[in-house]
């Protein structure tokens, strides 16, 4: 596996895109995180007298999750780096010359699932290094307490270029793969909105907690996990929002991943290039 | 033992059969020219043997042994068109080449040399003129010195001069005891070129063997008698016509430029046919063995002069 990171690598150094795309998303998991930071700080400072929001997000353990929650909103870069390096194989037929020049189809797919997962395996080590750095600021005494999040977000993110390597599988054309994968994420999201809508009028019609069923769907599982830690606001919502079953969700983003991993590898492996 | 040996190998793209249980072996050490028209299959045939495309039926085999990425890197393929990485140059496109195919990156230099494109190793693939593509796809398929070259159309977007060269490139290759296939459907390319021909039309297998035999025998696949072209003259045609469409033998007649032009098998021989007409009240006067053209041989095969 060594060896075909190594021409992975070959191929990707040189290639703007990733290095456009891997510097943006440096600067902005601290940029997001910085932005959070000062809006919190505005809005405690203004208001917090009044004790509506007076939490500190970036406090030990609060940093875990929330560097996690906010990191989560820009994830879609380095998914869509995934799927344009994929894309690209298809465009330059380069797919096909590797396999001609001496790779199997499984080689082939499996180190871009690889780079899926070490894409995933980066963007938690910059989470929880950006976590780290904006806790120890924030002068609280350092916890590991949270640090689940972290997990979580590795989750996310790995489904997340999961869902962009099936896709470009699939579709096979750069522009196209791209619209698929924004208009996939979009559709799921309303949907989710509207099973999220139903569970809370069944519990409250019922007195039946189906949990939120828009966590029940694959990119969804993932970012239920996901939340902003539990604040003044959250708190006065709990009491008619469908509980979180955290477990069941997990086990389900486990499965999609699992889905996608079998998804992908077969229709590149059966599959006329 | 063969080198490539397929058989009865078919493919559906759904309702459209692009290929019909096709069998063949290519010899080792010969130039082996798949000919066709457009469409015909033969890209869809290399594409199978090279595992990138799926068959619906039949088998093959490399060096008597089943395909695997390891028998794949002893082969250099060039398949339609020059498939690299557009922002890379020609070295590092090479070197991800060589890398999956465990070459000596070493040799990329000297690899470069040989197809004119040393000057320009450090440019962008997508910064090159089409025979440059094209000369860098045929300097992939060297690395690494393979037995087995497989090549698609390999002189597609070469000027006269680079025709030349990749034909004597090939040549060389083949001297040095190299087996090289080779898909094309310029038939005077194959001619200059090729040791053995195999002949596919809309996907089904029509001539196999080598270019003196496909250019002899007459009929299918298969077919084992030297066929045998003469043109005729006489001071009536149309009676020579009617005399030799009755003469038993006579597999087709055809106008020649101030004659007819007929093919026979090779053991009915010019005498008989001279000997037949005289009897049958026409003075022969011209009876010339005509060389046959792998050009005619191949329109005589397909029907068609289209495509060619």
């Amino acid at each position: 596996m060594i060896h075909l990171l190594k021409i992975e690598w070959l191929k990707v150094r040189r290639y703007t895109a990733f290095i456009v795309l891997a510097f943006c998303f440096v600067i902005g998991v601290f940029l997001i995180n910085y932005i959070v930071y000062s809006v919190n700080k505005n809005i405690v400072s203004n208001v917090g007298p009044a004790g509506l929001i007076s939490f500190s997000p970036y406090s030990f353990s609060n940093t875990w999750q929330t560097t996690s929650y906010a990191t989560g909103f820009i994830l879609l870069l380095p998914s869509l780096l995934l799927l344009m390096l994929m894309t690209n194989e298809y465009a330059f037929k380069t797919h096909r010359q590797n396999i001609i020049d001496g790779l199997s189809r499984g080689e082939f797919i499996g180190v871009k699932i690889m780079i899926a997962l070490i894409f995933a395996v980066v963007s938690t080590l910059l989470v929880f290094i950006t976590a780290l750095c904006f806790g120890l600021a924030s002068g609280t005494s350092f916890s590991m307490s949270g640090i689940v999040f972290v997990g979580y977000f590795f989750l996310k993110a790995l489904t997340y270029n999961m869902v962009a390597l099936l896709i470009s599988v699939l579709i096979k054309r750069t522009g196209f793969a791209i619209g698929v994968f924004f208009i996939y994420l979009g559709g799921e999201n309303f949907v989710a909105k509207m099973l999220d809508l139903w569970s809370i009028k069944i519990k409250r019609d019922n007195g039946t907690d189906l949990g939120g069923m828009g966590d029940y769907l694959p990119m969804n599982a993932a970012d239920g996990l996901l939340t902003f830690p539990r604040n003044t606001i959250s708190d006065m919502s709990k009491s008619f929002m469908p509980a979180d079953y955290t477990w069941l969700i997990l086990g389900l983003a486990f499965a999609y991943l699992l889905l996608f991993y079998w998804w992908t590898t077969k229709k590149f492996k059966t599959a006329d290039l | 033992m063969a080198i490539l040996s397929i058989k009865k190998l078919s493919k559906n793209y759904g309702a459209i059969r692009a290929l019909n249980q096709v069998s063949f072996d290519v010899p080792p050490k010969t130039v082996f020219g798949i000919l066709g028209p457009n469409g015909s299959g033969k890209t869809t045939l290399l594409g199978i043997v090279m595992d990138i495309l799926k068959a619906t039926e039949g088998t093959y085999e490399w060096n008597g042994e089943s395909s695997s990425p390891a028998i794949r890197k002893k082969i250099g393929t060039l398949l339609e068109t020059p498939n690299f990485y557009h922002y890379l140059s020609a070295v590092e496109n090479l070197r991800i080449a060589a890398r999956i195919k465990e070459a000596d990156e070493d040799d990329i230099p000297r690899i470069l040399e040989i197809v004119n494109l040393y000057q320009r190793k450090d440019s962008k693939f997508s910064t090159y003129s089409l025979g440059m593509k094209q000369r860098l796809a045929i300097a992939s398929t060297l690395l690494g010195d393979p037995d087995i070259l497989v090549f698609d159309e390999p002189t597609n977007g070469l000027d006269p001069a680079g025709i030349a060269e990749i034909r004597e490139l090939i040549k060389e290759l083949n001297r040095k005891g190299k087996t090289i296939i080779m898909a094309s459907h310029i038939l005077d390319e194959v001619e200059k070129v090729c040791t053995h021909v195999a002949i596919i039309q809309k996907g089904i297998l029509k001539a196999v063997g080598s270019v003196r035999e496909v250019m002899n025998t007459g009929g299918e696949a298969g077919a084992t008698e030297a066929a045998l072209l003469v043109e005729l003259g006489a001071a009536d045609l149309t009676q020579l016509r009617t005399v030799l469409d009755k003469m038993p033998g006579i597999e087709s007649i055809a106008d020649a430029e101030k004659g007819l032009l007929v093919v026979c098998p090779e053991s009915l021989g010019t005498a008989a046919i001279n000997k037949w007409c005289f009897e049958n009240g026409v003075v022969l006067d011209k009876l010339e063995i005509k060389r046959k053209s792998l050009e005619s041989r191949f329109l005589e095969i397909t029907g068609s002069k289209s495509d060619k």
